[in-house]
């Protein structure tokens, strides 16, 4: 079985009097992809921000690697192969599409540079055409695969996505899943949350749903597609 | 139980639903005078629906899925019938949103319309179709396909699972190639 890359254990956290997270347990090994899912307020993008220290868990622990990384900071935790590619995308829009990209640039964590400027650019050929473009003047769809791309150059272990396809339209949409198939497929490992459940877990092997702070569910993918009076219920579609 | 070929089934019918909708918006837009008429792009994209789901995903839908409800089910055979009718008419529908697309190219805005009610026609043919499946075939399909069959019939469906990117990646290129020039929103071109 492949090393554990990142967890959560008994994992509570709360803003301010309300309580969010109500004792998770959350794991990814290496090359896993895992699908997580739930209605809007559930819990979903707290738990990835717990996780990477943006967000203070009152208790429980989160370990990178084995270690215990959980009064960490979020770039020491960044530093061990995790990239982030938050909701609402936060590129740096002052900056052009080739500035973007070039600050983040980094070998991985067992110095490998297989993620290269030239290699996403064969990846998002669109970012190409727009390389001295400033941020400010990119549409949603052509941002979201800067985020991507920009995470990709820090050659992580680890990429984890929230929301990534919201508010394109869905050819874009398509296009994304896409590319996120084909980086799956080099071994990175993937936590996707997104709520086009079709698919999510046809990119996943794992899916997990949270409601209220809690998993609801934990299986495999294909599980989860055999059930969708379970979908239904937890997702409402 | 997970069946992998209605899984399969779902995700080619979301690319399509995809591509339908992308048409539908940039004939909004172009009604609406936002957007000016790309014919090379609408070529296109109506040449994708026309290689990959006309010529790839109903042929297999009938080779496999509906063969094996048609021994199954008698309650299923008018609706596979009728499914199978319009597979078989795809080819006539597609040749008129054709035809329709190379009048509007000739005859400029005053072929607007004609090709708008072709494609909304295409469109809802279209949305009706996936529905009836999704509806009426999939539970019956469920409820009295075997084991075995669904072994077979996901083996099949298996062995060809990403039909929609072409032996070469040709229709992946294709795909990229229409999402990279459709004008934003719909797509990522200017």
């Amino acid at each position: 079985m492949s090393n554990m890359l990142l967890e959560a254990k008994e994992v509570h956290t709360y803003y301010g009097a309300s309580h969010i997270l109500h004792g998770i347990d959350f794991s990814i090994r290496e090359g896993e992809g895992i699908a997580l899912m739930g209605r809007n307020g559930m819990g979903k993008s707290t738990l990835i921000k717990s996780m990477l220290g943006i967000v203070r868990p009152r208790h429980g622990r989160v370990l990178v690697r084995g270690d215990d990384y959980s009064r960490a900071r979020t770039f020491q935790t960044a530093q061990q192969g995790i990239a982030y590619v938050p909701e609402g995308r936060g590129i740096f829009k002052s900056l052009t599409v080739r500035e973007n990209l070039l600050m983040s640039a980094r070998a991985g964590i067992d110095g490998r540079r297989e993620w290269t400027f030239e290699r996403v650019m064969e990846t998002f050929p669109r970012l190409g055409e727009r390389i001295n473009n400033g941020g400010w003047q990119l549409s949603g769809g052509e941002q979201q695969m800067l985020t991507i791309g920009r995470a990709l150059m820090t050659n992580p272990d680890l990429l984890i996505l929230d929301e990534a396809t919201e508010g394109l339209a869905p050819l874009i949409a398509m296009e994304i899943w896409r590319i996120v198939k084909e980086i799956r497929r080099t071994g990175i490992a993937t936590v996707i949350v997104d709520k086009n459940h079709g698919a999510v877990t046809s990119i996943c092997d794992r899916a997990m749903i949270l409601v209220k702070g809690q998993v609801v569910f934990d299986g495999t993918s294909d599980e989860i597609r055999a059930q969708p009076e379970l979908i239904q219920k937890h997702l409402g579609v | 139980m997970t069946i992998k070929s209605l899984d399969i089934i779902h995700d080619e019918h979301r690319a399509l639903a995809a591509m339908l909708s992308g048409l539908r918006s940039i004939a909004s837009g172009i009604e609406a005078g936002r957007l000016k008429p790309d014919y090379d792009l609408l070529e296109s994209m109506i040449e994708y629906i026309d290689k990959v789901p006309e010529k790839v995903h109903h042929p297999k839908e009938d080779q496999y899925l509906f063969a094996k409800l048609r021994q199954r089910c008698a309650e299923a055979l008018p609706v596979i019938e009728r499914l199978e009718t319009e597979h078989r008419q795809g080819d006539a529908r597609m040749a008129t949103l054709r035809d329709a697309l190379a009048s509007y190219r000739q005859q400029g805005d005053a072929g607007f319309q004609g090709y708008h009610e072709a494609l909304k026609t295409y469109i809802e043919q279209e949305w009706k179709h996936m529905n009836t499946e999704e509806r009426e075939v999939f539970p019956l399909a469920k409820a009295h396909l075997t084991a075995e069959d669904w072994a077979e019939i996901d083996a099949a469906f298996l062995s060809n699972q990403n039909p929609w990117e072409g032996a070469a990646g040709e229709y992946r290129a294709l795909f990229s190639k229409i999402v990279n020039i459709a004008p934003a929103p719909v797509g990522l071109g200017g």
